[in-house]
């Protein structure tokens, strides 16, 4: 970054501008204002909506301020004990998936980026082999029957326990740390478990807080395995939840859900709890993302400098 | 491992055996993830078996042994299913047109945010640029709705603007499914995969930028002449990856979960792709070992599209992963 300052720094020093100058930093003006209008209304428009009366919201002509303003729909989300429940099953499975991930990912990792590893070619063709290699969804779906998870929470958990992308990205991240560092501990007569609790993990911080990042992003939102690998409506998670509501309004019945709540004298709508919903799914991102912004890329450009 | 060529074989294994006993917690360690890789990557492997197998999901993991072969039997039936060729068209389409947009477009980004020199302003834009990514799809087409239902904001729009009279079913209707795709696509991934483009521009010498200058290059010269060619490796790279998995939807594998959540009864028609038809098959009609034959097919066909680009690029460019 500090290069790229300086190289511009030198760049207006150096030239006059000329008119060519002038066109194409307008064209980049332009074109990043677009990029960003274009990215923030969509996030700016739900959270109006998500504040605005679900009945009003119906007539439609809402673009950048609630017309009005209205708590129901988060009351009603609060309220409905279906949503409750979905909420805590998400937060649930996010904290102890990223928890189990984190732990298993970064453990099988650190084994693997030791060099004097022995079997350790082996062991880094069976990684790299599944990496590109996949049975498909059907046979692991045959798996995780067989192994009897389907229906239960830790179906949630346990599939997901290493990562495999993530388990590269470590390694990288491990054979970066010099190895003076693990040897002096050897020498000391340090076991190999407390090298790694004691020595590398607590240097290993941002790359613990990078996983947990993307681990818990993961987990919030997926909705897949709650589709396709449980029935039991316990397990139903806020992502889950979202996506029905979401499936079914596409084809616009949650217009025909909207005219029968009107019939039913509230305020609120299918789709005005749905924006709340939506608003409760999103807003933990939005909240860490400026704070963890960095950890953020780093998930990328870790892993790319291998690549 | 390469201790066991060397002629003193047995003082080596007794060596090598001390040496396992050294490092027993992180051979522990890595059996784990073994053990977690034969569960969930290789017995799925060997799962295949059932796409050439009469195979009854309740005889489970044994089954795939002891079920009778049917030899090619799914494959044809998939062949002369009424729906394969429209699934095979639609798959094909969605991929190749979300190519054509997802993967240009964050270099063009990369590009234009790398011309910007308010740092302020760049990184502002560029934090903003790659938020959509972390969203899930489920919110990403949530918003999509708000957009373009009927009393949504672009049918409001038009209407106070006096283009259209009745409303456009733009969820529903099949002509509007892959424009959704396309810019969903585009709205969720471009920040993103543009982080990577900048980095690897930041890493372009800047006397490079200099001494063109010198010579009279013009800005866009610069930007094509020197950005653009010190990138190209990345490009390459990235252009390998996405190729590989263009059935999937390309780098971010979108092509499902925007089929499967934008898709309905009013779009199926275009909105059927080869993953959401073996999830129907399989997962809801139980039909598994039919939906693991196609499946199949799709896999073939992509691990044949990564060997090709893969080769196509190391012949062309030098570039190339394996």
């Amino acid at each position: 970054m500090s290069q790229l300052g300086a190289m511009t720094a030198r760049r207006r020093g150096h030239t006059r501008r000329t008119m060519e100058d002038r066109v194409v930093d307008a064209v980049v003006y332009i074109f990043i204002a677009v990029v960003f209008i274009v990215t923030a209304y969509p996030f700016w428009l739900s959270i109006v909506l998500a504040f605005n009366e679900g009945k009003d919201a119906q007539y439609g002509g809402i673009f950048f301020w609630p017309r009005k303003f209205s708590l129901d729909n988060f009351k009603e989300l609060i309220r409905d004990s279906q949503w409750g429940q979905a909420l805590g099953v998400s937060v649930a499975r996010t904290v102890l998936g990223t928890v189990v991930t984190v732990i298993g990912t970064s453990v099988v990792a650190y084994g693997l980026s030791y060099k004097q590893l022995v079997g350790r070619k082996v062991y880094m063709a069976l990684f790299i082999f599944a990496m590109y290699f996949s049975g498909g969804i059907i046979p692991y779906y045959m798996v995780l029957r067989q192994i009897k998870l389907l229906n239960t929470f830790f179906v949630y958990i346990i599939p997901g326990m290493i990562n495999m992308f993530y388990v590269l990205v470590s390694i990288s991240f491990f054979q970066e740390i010099p190895g003076e560092l693990g040897e002096s501990a050897r020498l000391d007569g340090a076991g190999e478990m407390s090298i790694f609790l004691r020595v590398m993990l607590p240097i290993s911080k941002p790359l613990l807080a990078t996983l947990a990042i993307f681990m818990a992003v993961g987990q919030w939102n997926n909705w897949f395995d709650t589709a396709f690998f449980t029935q039991n409506k316990a397990l139903r998670t806020m992502a889950y939840q979202l996506m029905s509501v979401i499936k079914k309004s596409s084809l616009g019945q949650a217009n025909m859900d909207a005219y029968t709540s009107s019939l039913a004298q509230s305020s609120f709508t299918t789709t005005s709890i749905m924006l709340a919903a939506m608003l409760v799914a999103v807003g933990p991102i939005l909240i860490v993302y400026p704070f963890f912004q960095r950890y953020f890329v780093t998930g990328l450009t870790i892993g790319s400098v291998k690549g | 491992m390469t201790q066991t060529h060397t002629p003193v074989k047995r003082g080596k294994c007794a060596s090598a055996l001390r040496m396992i006993w050294r490092q027993r917690s992180l051979q522990l360690f890595v059996l784990f993830g073994v053990a977690y890789l034969i569960i969930f990557s290789y017995i799925p492997m060997m799962g295949i078996l059932m796409a050439f197998k009469n195979y009854k999901i309740s005889s489970g993991i044994r089954g795939l042994f002891t079920s009778p072969w049917v030899g090619m039997k799914y494959f044809v039936e998939f062949y002369t299913d009424y729906n394969f060729w429209s699934i095979i068209r639609n798959t094909l389409v969605m991929s190749l047109i979300k190519m054509a947009f997802t993967f240009p477009l964050p270099i063009l980004l990369a590009l234009v945010l790398n011309e910007v020199r308010n740092v302020k302003i760049k990184k502002i834009v560029q934090t903003t640029s790659y938020l959509p990514y972390f969203i899930s799809w489920v919110i990403v087409v949530g918003f999509a709705q708000l957009f373009l239902q009927f009393n949504g904001v672009i049918n409001v729009m038009l209407q106070r603007l006096g283009v259209i009279d009745k409303a456009i079913p733009f969820l529903t209707g099949e002509k509007y499914f892959l424009p959704i795709a396309v810019v969903t696509a585009c709205w969720k991934d471009m920040g993103w995969w543009a982080i990577l483009f900048l980095a690897a521009i930041t890493g372009i010498d800047p006397t490079l930028y200099e001494a063109a200058e010198i010579d009279g290059a013009g800005r866009l010269q610069r930007i094509w002449h020197i950005t653009m060619s010190g990138i190209r490796g990345t490009v390459t790279v990235v252009l390998i990856l996405a190729l590989g998995n263009l059935l999937g939807g390309g780098l971010s594998g979108s092509n499902f979960e925007q089929a499967y959540l934008i898709g309905n009864d009013g779009n199926n028609a275009v909105s059927e792709i080869v993953q959401t038809y073996v999830m129907k098959m399989g997962l809801s009609k139980g039909r598994y070992p039919y939906a693991a034959a196609i499946s199949l097919c799709q896999s073939v066909i992509s691990v044949f599209l990564v060997l090709t680009s893969n080769f196509v690029s190391k012949k062309a460019s030098g570039n190339s992963l394996f």
